[in-house]
């Protein structure tokens, strides 16, 4: 049937004149959609099974397109592709809709997966402190949230957890019953469900956590936490490397780092090691944002340029990994940041309100890749014979 | 990196068979595998310029278990759980030492 299709498409494809009745049919639609590619996965969307509820009547076409994520940043880019397929089959009505289905990308040999309810697990990082990780980690999760996705935000910094403070978090978490007990149940800010290691410490007890106890309370904040189904866990690393990341990378699978870094440390050391640490354990790096990129001035509002901008999409260049996209230096961030609202919640429609949309988007879009990778990967075999 | 698709514990020939994902498979015996347990207890904690080797003689393998998306850990008979062999680690351990060239 799908030779069927693809006569008709080549006849009018050849020039002939179209007749009064449409020449669609549901075959040679689906022919004609298969000529359509996801820009990301490079696939065509029949293939990556994207395309849900065809209905195709006369010369009325209706579709959804199940994108893989809700913050697709290709939507048009994928309207005008399936409007320029349909095109020669003399399509009159074209009903598209966008749905999305988040697909999981945890790749890799691990079979420990402590939260199997959470589709993608990032790990927002950085070679070292004070470079706006926790900011970042913070952004993206409202932004995947605002695009559509459930997302949750896990702060795992035990040297500064800040997380609820940028969230404007104030009460503890609560008690949830499971079927074995109970769970704690993160409160909820800016509509993403909140979870802070901080929660699990006295103040400014954390620099002593060490050894059996850190391992105890990383044990809970990955088990006992009650987030029910989740697209994305957005994770706010300690800074560097050390023994919380070892933990995650052993315990948790997940889907893939994003490395944070300022236009002035990206050449250095630290973010270099930050990066094959992650290497050595096997999680890709997703991503790398630079964060106060360039500068918005306050007083005339004009971008002005930082020295070495641009380090972190040279760094990514030469790492070989994607790059998300710049966020600038503006006094907005940390004073909404102080009083518990992420920038993007309060202005998404500001240059860095957009900024972080963009970069979330991206994020999504690489994580679909992943998931994608990660569907085709052999997966290991163990046995015994 | 070379990543491992299959590993078969051969029971019956005491040996451990790892396919690796680029079609190289290694092959080692239990008392081998066990002797260089990279764990700081078997090694020291200087930096592992030359492999200790450690003799326990007869060590079965019980347990073969995936740690993370990087490694492998194997609970043996005497105990000991410590070891946490990445891909990277099993492959320079090859015996045959051909896989290391690839
Ligand atoms: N793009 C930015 N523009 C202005 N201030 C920022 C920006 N990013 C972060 N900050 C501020 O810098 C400080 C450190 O950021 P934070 O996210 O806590 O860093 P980290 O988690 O890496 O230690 C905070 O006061 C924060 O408000
Ligand atoms: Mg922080
Ligand atoms: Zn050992």
């Amino acid at each position: 049937m799908a030779l069927f299709g693809r006569r008709f498409w080549q006849r009018n494809a050849e020039g002939e004149k179209r007749s009064d009745m449409s020449s669609a049919t549901q075959e040679s639609v689906l022919a004609a959609l298969g000529t359509v590619q996801d820009p990301e996965l490079h696939k065509d969307i029949v293939t990556l099974g994207m395309v849900k509820d065809l209905a195709v009547a006369g010369g009325k076409v209706s579709l959804t397109v199940e994108l893989t994520t809700p913050a697709c940043p290709l939507k048009d880019q994928i309207k005008a592709d399936v409007e320029r397929a349909l095109a020669p089959l003399g399509v009159t009505e074209l009903a598209l809709e966008f749905g999305a289905q988040v697909r999981g990308s945890k790749a890799g040999a691990g079979t420990t997966d402590l939260l199997p309810s959470v589709k993608n697990i990032v790990l927002v990082a950085s070679g070292k402190g004070g470079v706006g990780k926790s900011t970042v980690a913070a952004n993206l999760a409202v932004a995947l949230q605002r695009h559509g996705a459930s997302v949750g935000l896990l702060d795992a910094d035990i040297y500064g957890p800040s997380v609820p403070i940028l969230m404007g978090v104030n009460e503890e978490p609560g008690k949830v019953e499971v079927d074995d007990g109970y769970k704690l149940a993160p409160p909820v800010a800016h509509g993403v469900p909140v979870m802070s290691i901080g929660f699990f410490l006295e103040r400014d007890q954390a620099v002593i956590w060490r050894g059996p106890m850190l391992g105890k309370a990383l044990q809970q904040l990955m088990s006992d936490v009650h987030w029910g189904e989740l697209d994305y866990l957005v994770v706010d690393m300690p800074p560097g490397t050390g023994d919380v990341q070892i933990t995650f990378s052993q315990q948790l699978k997940c889907s893939g780092a994003v490395l944070v870094a300022t236009p002035q440390d990206v050449a250095l050391a630290d973010v270099v090691r930050a990066k094959s640490m992650f290497d050595k354990v096997h999680i890709p790096i997703v991503g790398m944002v630079e964060n106060m990129s360039y500068f918005v001035c306050d007083g005339c509002g004009k971008q002005h340029e930082i020295f070495s901008r641009g380090g972190a999409q040279r760094a990514a260049d030469s790492f070989g990994v994607p790059f998300l996209g710049e966020i600038p230096m503006v006094s907005a961030i940390r004073e909404w940041g102080d009083k518990g609202v992420p920038i993007l919640a309060q202005e998404p429609d500001s240059p860095t309100g957009k900024a972080f949309l963009e970069a979330a988007a991206r994020l999504a879009g690489q994580l679909s890749v992943a998931s994608e990778a990660a569907e085709g990967a052999p997966g290991l075999k163990i046995v015994t014979t | 990196m070379a990543v491992p698709v299959e590993i078969n514990h051969v029971k019956a020939q005491g040996i451990i068979r790892i396919t690796w994902d680029d079609g190289y498979s290694c092959e080692y015996t239990k008392e081998y595998l066990r002797g260089y347990c990279p764990c700081a207890l078997c090694q020291g904690h200087t930096a592992a310029v030359e492999k200790r080797f450690v003799e326990v003689p007869n060590v079965e393998l019980d347990v073969i278990e995936p740690v993370g998306n990087y490694a492998i850990g194997f609970r043996w008979s005497d105990g000991h759980v410590t070891g946490i062999y990445t891909f990277d680690y099993l492959r320079s351990l090859c015996p045959r030492g051909e896989c290391e060239k690839s």
